[in-house]
């Protein structure tokens, strides 16, 4: 295609660009006239005074521990009774008491429920060990009886061949005999 | 001597309750008299524990703590390190608590009160349902207390053993008392 001169569209569309940039113009002249910006003097007694910082409390730092000034289990509380603290009414007693018999029946019952499962396993492998050399039994026994059964039916037919062949060259010798001597 | 503290308390009953059930309530709400205000109480004299009337606990404090030798019933003591030992003394007051007990017939008795542990050939009878590990008191056959120990293995699996085999080790016996006679009430 050859170039072709540009169309009457094109200028048309550049039109409106150059009206777009008036437009704005004529927006600028709208506006209200810039005001001066006095900047502040250091001096200025807004900015002299101090702004209130936040002050965090030591659990909100998240501090190590040992970071701070007293050591890890150096603190006492304050308000507390120092030194020891006695047990001696019967109330106090027994609520330890409570406390301690409830631990050791728990435990106890553990230590059952153990035993009872480890017993249970060792039955269980018992039994599984004694279906095995069942099974095992059972299968040489079997190996036995057929070991047997051909050595019988083999012995049979042995016999019965021996016999065969025994009457068979008596005949035959017979015969010969009767023939050798007829 | 003084009262015990809450840590004390803890460790002294749990070791008690390795050897008797439910009914150690009754050491510390068992009164003689009701209509008296007296209760018994757990006293520390020493590193050693007691265990007495309180009407007597306090009649003691009248008594300098240096002059003070024992009194009540000897439990056992506390070792530096917090543990709490339990003595033969204090087979009177487990005794008729015990949660687990073994019987040992005639034979087994002397060897037990030698110091030997106990094996299956001299054992009577036994609790059922034991768990290894366990502490049990050791009678005779006349139900007399001869002293306590610990289970080698549970009553299933000690069926299985053979007669020499050890099912309870011995911690305390009665022979002490002659064994350990020099040393038993020293502190």
């Amino acid at each position: 295609m050859a170039p072709t001169k540009p169309s009457k569209d094109s200028k048309k569309s550049s039109k409106p660009l150059s009206s777009s940039s008036k437009v704005s113009k004529n927006k600028d002249a709208k506006r209200p006239p810039p005001k001066e910006v006095k900047a502040k003097a250091r001096t200025e007694p807004s900015l002299l005074k101090k702004k209130q910082k936040r002050e965090y409390t030591e659990e909100e730092l998240d501090l190590p521990k040992l970071n701070m000034i007293t050591p890890a289990g150096v603190v006492k509380p304050k308000g507390k009774k120092k030194g020891k603290k006695f047990v001696d009414d019967a109330e106090g007693m027994m609520t330890i008491m409570a406390m301690v018999n409830a631990d050791k029946e728990g435990q106890i019952e553990s230590k059952m429920m153990k035993a009872r499962q480890l017993e249970e396993i060792r039955q269980a492998r018992i039994k599984e060990q004694e279906a095995r050399q069942a099974q095992k039994k059972s299968k040489l026994d079997n190996a036995k009886e057929s070991i047997r059964n051909k050595k019988r039916k083999s012995d049979d037919k042995e016999d019965s061949k021996s016999k065969s062949t025994t009457e068979d060259s008596s005949s035959k010798k017979g015969k010969r005999k009767s023939v050798a001597f007829a | 001597m003084r009262q015990l503290t809450e840590d004390e308390t803890k460790t002294l009953f749990s070791k008690l309750a390795n050897y008797t059930g439910r009914s150690l309530n009754a050491l510390v709400t068992s009164v003689d008299d009701p209509s008296s205000n007296d209760r018994y109480v757990f006293r520390l004299h020493g590193s050693r524990v007691y265990y007495m009337r309180l009407s007597l606990a306090n009649l003691a404090t009248s008594i300098p703590r240096a002059n003070l030798l024992s009194l009540g019933i000897c439990v056992g003591k506390f070792t530096k390190t917090g543990k709490f030992r339990i003595h033969v003394t204090a087979l009177e007051v487990i005794a008729p608590h015990a949660r687990y007990k073994v019987w040992i017939k005639q034979n087994g008795e002397m060897p037990f009160m030698y110091g030997g542990n106990v094996v299956k050939a001299h054992i009577g009878r036994w609790s059922e349902d034991c768990p290894e590990h366990q502490g049990v008191v050791v009678f005779n056959m006349d139900d007399t207390p001869l002293g306590f120990g610990v289970t080698a293995r549970s009553t299933a699996e000690t069926r299985k053993l053979d007669p020499t085999a050890i099912t309870v080790f011995r911690q305390a016996d009665i022979g002490e008392y002659l064994r350990e006679e020099d040393t038993l009430f020293t502190t």
